[in-house]
């Protein structure tokens, strides 16, 4: 019943448009012009739209600053991130006056230069002066911005070197929930391997690989000691997933039948983040980011970060692999 | 580029003439990319440890040289049309159309001797390698089957007298895709050969 | 056989409207259709934004629309994703691919480089039909058992190989790259003729220099799509034996519903790198034919020549060029080697020059300029500012290093967005409100067509520019609800705003369809020349014929762009502010601005 009437009152409202079309555009011939011709005083009503829309505009991202600014990600909690988050502010240092200066200009001269039937337009096609200048401005502005982002690269894809301290764990995403493997004392992963899966193995670690013995998997979260570099060796076992780890600028894809890595060193343990945050709920999480499956939105894994000792403490009471 | 006054109403007969082999060019550098991006895809899986360098089958080289020969016969039906000689130009194109039929015979053949040889296209016991010896040539032969098609049509215009040393446009468009599939091959046989 | 005996002669029904070989008409249906791909994808997206808005919450509306694939009136998580998969197809492919360049290269290319029809009329016919097809297929997909493809547009195996994994990976997949292989071909049969159509073509004196700009973007996005559409088909056609025949092109060592799986040796990661060089030039491919459009509006209404015409040219050449290899930064978190990644931020930062030198040289031509504000000019000022807002957050996004903590959040999903899906449709609506007299003879009313674009200026950066602070904050793409996290409680409310734009975009999109199939139907006649435009497609009668020009074609004798240019004495020179490309130059007047 409800959808019949709201059929008839979409016709009506279609009905009524038409009508009210019609009698514009007789409106129109009656004033001997047409409809569709746009008048000088037409086009200054929108130029000014364009300049109530451009403070709009702006507005509007001030707003969104000021009222989602305080929402943002905490300051980084690991080494390199701290030079990410440096990098970011230099770009956006560069991004959004551009935007704030293109912006005025294309509205402005819109505006400015709205229709006038005594003014004459300037035929001005081209100028190599103009050119190279917005040519070679933006060239050498993106070649600091290249140079800046790829020594970051650089630091960050840097593998541990073998004799620096580091801890080695290796996080294994399914369908639809991570676990964690560390290495252990001998500071070597055992093999793992979808086919070993069975039963309670559900890392599918390799029994028989030396290896594997002192292995510690551990599950709901994963414990960092604070300013020791970690290792990570990302692998999954169904689909694509990725290892997000958003308060360490740290994302690396799961990749089935590849091993991926990545490496950070954290900072801030997970008390003093609470400090920091005031929120005594706050827990550094793991959370999936690439598309899973249907409960990829609900993938997650909480981390602690915390001192040597804490760590340690915690690390023994976690069961090795080969205990069972 | 020349420009022509299109005017009268024959101008469709002059814009074929004037388009109908770029349109084929460039639809051939659509299949060039193609296979390019099925080669660099063969060249990226080859870095996985399991990857095993296959030996090309015997019936290879067979192949090579039978579309070799049917590019030559070919072109050689072009040039009798163009003389005049349309008698010998039909010859040709059937003895083409024949060289290309025994080409996909020894295609077959050619898989036989790798499905014999324990290199199988897919299921547990294939492995990339293979899977992509047989799609590469597999789908050269699907392209081939066009190239068939489009040879059986000029042998019927040319046995309907069709065609004249003025009007080769019909067969020069057929060629030239035959010499494509041609050099495809030869591409794809050292291509399996050296790198795969 | 069809089409051009002599003009009086009638066609019968079928060859005239269904199977023609027309341009014009063949404009007409890749329009149509794209517009119905378009408003599916847009309701679907409108739909999805009211889970996201209002998590959990039930409504009618999705009860009614969804059936099975909602519980309660709450759609259930993996439809959302199907949903989401569709929508980015239709609109990326459908919508802003061929419904944006199908409709506006082949009702221009004949008609503004002055030529009687497309190269082959017949090759055409076939394009819009299988972009039809295809657009069939890829609708039924969403009715079969299991759902539609669920993988994300950018269907990553082994989410997409495995029905296992998600339902929708079962014969919905199998559907989409049906119905993509079909529209492959539709999009390469386009090309082959847009491109020789362009090269071979061309009246007396149109040298590649007097072309309007439009015929440069839609030639060098033909190029573009040649080279770049057959790998994708060779990416899908290695999933489709992946999925069908048991072959280990893309998949390893997997383990998925109890057991694990023959496949070994292949790698998703290869299936990355084939999708993405298509995925990205694709992006170009949108773009181009809509900046194309602004040239040549925001010139025509300004009263100016494009300023800098030979450098638009050159910037999308190296557009299109560069395109081709910044792929890799779709990939930098897949554990690439780091060199690769730096070669690629280098790449892609790159290619911002030419897109800046194009937004410096349109604000430029606006600069003491007599303009008009028709819809179509108030769209194509739109276009710059989103190309603009859009283009500068790729600067983060293709910086690596910054990427990490961004790749595939909400900040992807602001970017990408607003800088290819706002830009895009901007410049398709615009170049309708502009050539709807020479596609249906009709004028389109202004007033409607203002109060659309300001809805949809307004509520389309209200949905999209919040995205970019819950992409900084860390939100993912692609997830059903942000409720489950603690990290995103405080979050929760930028979504719901986001979703009441979502719902004022989509209906200020109603008014445009409704003053679309008025103006079709019934709207004022066309004039001859109603901007006042220099190009050959204003030479044409307001009535299609076939062959577009009685008698003959005309010759060109100067570029397009020479509005308001001034004799010695300081008058116009022919008296009005526009001199059409077929007056032959003045004694002493000089072609091309000056060049």
């Amino acid at each position: 019943m409800i959808a019949l009437v709201a059929i008839v009152a979409v016709l009506l409202v279609i009905a009524t448009a038409v009508q009210i079309l019609k009698i514009a555009e007789l409106r129109a011939t009656e004033s001997g012009k047409e409809i569709y011709e746009i008048s000088a005083k037409q086009s200054k009503a929108q130029a000014f739209l364009l300049m109530v829309f451009l403070v709009a505009y702006f507005g509007f991202f001030a707003w969104q600053v000021w009222k989602w600014g305080g929402l943002m990600l905490p300051v980084s909690a690991s080494e390199h991130g701290v030079g990410v988050d440096e990098l970011m502010n230099i770009t956006l240092w560069f991004i959004i006056p551009v935007f704030i200066i293109t912006h005025i200009f294309l509205f402005w001269f819109s505006y400015k230069y709205s229709f006038s039937e005594t003014r004459k337009a300037l035929f001005f096609s081209h100028s190599n002066k103009l050119e190279m200048f917005w040519t070679i401005i933006p060239s050498v502005a993106l070649t600091v911005l290249i140079l800046v982002g790829l020594s970051n690269w650089n630091k960050i894809m840097t593998p541990i070197s073998s004799e620096t301290e580091h801890v080695l764990l290796e996080v294994c995403g399914q369908q639809f929930m991570w676990g964690a493997r560390y290495a252990g004392k001998d500071g070597k992963l055992g093999r793992a391997s979808v086919e070993y899966i069975e039963g309670v193995n559900a890392l599918g670690i390799d029994v028989s690989d030396e290896n594997s013995k002192d292995d510690k998997i551990v599950k709901g979260e994963f414990h960092l000691p604070v300013g020791v570099p970690v290792q990570f060796v990302f692998r999954s076992q169904d689909v694509l997933h990725s290892a997000y780890m958003p308060h360490f600028r740290a994302q690396m894809n799961c990749v089935p039948g590849l091993k991926t890595q990545f490496n950070f060193t954290p900072t801030i343990t997970t008390a003093e983040m609470k400090e920091k945050t005031q929120n005594e709920n706050f827990e550094y999480i793991l959370l999936c980011n690439k598309i899973c499956g249907a409960a990829h939105y609900n993938m997650q894994m909480n981390i602690v970060v915390e001192s040597k000792e804490d760590y340690e403490k915690w690390l023994a009471e976690q069961k090795e692999f080969g205990a069972e | 580029m020349t420009t022509i006054s299109l005017d009268n109403t024959k101008y469709k007969a002059e814009i074929r003439q004037k388009t109908a082999k770029p349109l084929l060019w460039i639809g051939l550098i659509s299949i060039v990319m193609f296979f390019a991006g099925l080669t660099s895809a063969l060249i990226v899986s080859k870095s996985n440890s399991i990857w095993i360098k296959l030996e090309v089958p015997s019936m290879f080289f067979i192949s090579t040289i039978l579309i070799l020969f049917s590019s030559l016969t070919y072109q050689l039906s072009m040039s009798f049309t163009k003389n005049n000689q349309l008698k010998f130009a039909t010859i040709t194109t059937i003895l083409t159309f024949v060289l290309g039929i025994s080409f996909t015979v020894t295609q077959f053949y050619a898989w036989q001797q790798l499905y014999q040889s324990g290199i199988f296209w897919a299921g547990e016991q294939s492995n990339p390698s293979g899977s992509y010896f047989y799609a590469l040539t597999a789908l050269h032969l699907l392209h081939l089957f066009a190239g068939l098609i489009s040879l059986l049509v000029v042998v019927t215009k040319s046995l309907l007298k069709k065609y004249s040393p003025t009007n080769v446009l019909g067969i020069q468009l057929s060629l030239t895709y035959w010499h494509f599939l041609t050099a495809l091959w030869v591409y794809l046989f050292f291509f399996l050969k050296f790198i795969a | 056989m069809s089409a051009h005996q002599h003009p009086h002669e009638e066609q019968d029904f079928l060859f005239k409207y269904v199977f023609s070989q027309d341009h014009k008409m063949i404009s007409k249906q890749f329009l149509i259709t794209g517009f119905i791909m378009g408003f599916i994808g847009l309701s679907m997206s409108t739909l999805f934004r009211l889970q996201l808005g209002f998590p959990g919450e039930s409504f009618w509306i999705i009860d009614f629309l969804l059936g099975s694939w909602a519980e309660n009136g709450v759609m259930l998580p993996d439809k959302y994703l199907a949903l989401v998969t569709m929508h980015g197809t239709i609109m990326v492919f459908f919508l802003l691919t061929a419904g944006l360049s199908g409709t506006f290269s082949n009702l221009l290319i004949p008609l503004q480089i002055g030529a009687r029809d497309m190269a082959s009329g017949f090759l055409n016919m076939l394009s819009y039909w299988f972009f039809f097809v295809s657009s069939v297929i890829m609708l039924i997909s969403l009715g079969v058992e299991g759902g539609a493809a669920s993988a994300g547009w950018t269907i990553y195996p082994p989410l997409s190989a495995l029905p296992q994994a998600i339902p929708g990976s079962g014969l919905g997949m199998t559907l989409w790259l049906v119905a993509m292989a079909i529209f492959i071909a539709s999009s390469l049969l386009g090309s082959l003729n847009y491109i020789v159509t362009i090269l071979n073509l061309r009246t007396k004196g149109m040298t590649m220099t007097r072309l309007p700009l439009t015929i440069w973007s839609f030639l060098i996005t033909a190029i573009v799509g040649v080279i770049s559409f057959p790998v994708l088909l060779a990416a899908a056609l290695l999933l489709v034996f992946d999925r069908s025949f048991g072959t280990s092109f893309y998949l390893s060592d997997i383990y998925i519903g109890g057991q694990v799986l023959e496949h070994s040796g292949g790698s998703p990661i290869l299936f990355e790198h084939l999708f993405w060089f298509l995925g990205h030039p694709e992006v170009y491919i949108v773009l181009l034919p809509a900046l194309g459009i602004t040239s040549e509006i925001v010139s025509t209404m300004s009263r100016k020549p494009i300023f800098g015409y030979r450098a638009m040219i050159t910037s999308m050449l190296a557009i299109g060029f560069l395109s081709a290899i910044v792929w890799g930064h779709h990939m930098f978190v897949t554990g690439m080697n780091p060199f690769l990644g730096a070669v690629f931020t280098f790449t892609t930062l790159l290619i911002a020059i030419p897109s800046a030198v194009k937004v410096f040289n349109y604000i430029t031509t606006l600069w003491k300029g007599n303009i008009k504000f028709s819809p179509a000019m108030l769209f194509s000022i739109g276009l710059v500012s989103t190309f603009i807002s859009g283009g500068l957050t790729g600067l983060i996004l293709g910086d690596s290093a910054l990427d990490i903590n961004v790749h595939d959040t909400y900040f992807v999903v602001g970017h990408f967005h607003i800088v290819m899906g706002l830009s895009g449709i901007f410049g398709m609506i615009a170049g309708v409100y502009h050539w709807f007299p020479k596609i249906f003879g009709r004028m389109l009313n202004n007033n409607l067509g203002n109060a659309h674009f300001w809805i949809t200026i307004v509520s389309s950066y209200g949905i999209f520019f919040p995205m970019h602070f819950l992409g900084l904050a860390g939100v993912p793409r692609r997830y059903y609800t942000n409720s489950e996290f603690p990290l995103f409680e405080n979050l929760l409310d930028i979504n719901t705003l986001i979703t009441w734009f979502a719902i004022l975009a989509f209906a200020g999109q109603l008014i445009f369809f409704f003053n679309f199939v008025y103006s079709a139907l019934r709207g004022p006649k066309a004039p001859q020349n109603p901007w006042k435009g220099n190009s050959l497609e204003w030479t044409t009668g307001v009535k299609h014929m076939h062959g577009n020009w009685p008698g003959e074609i005309p010759t060109v004798h100067r570029w397009p762009y020479d509005y308001s240019k001034l004799n010695e004495n300081g008058d116009y020179v022919t008296g009005e502010d526009f001199i059409p490309q077929i007056v032959p130059l003045g004694e002493g007047e000089l072609d091309g601005g000056g060049h």
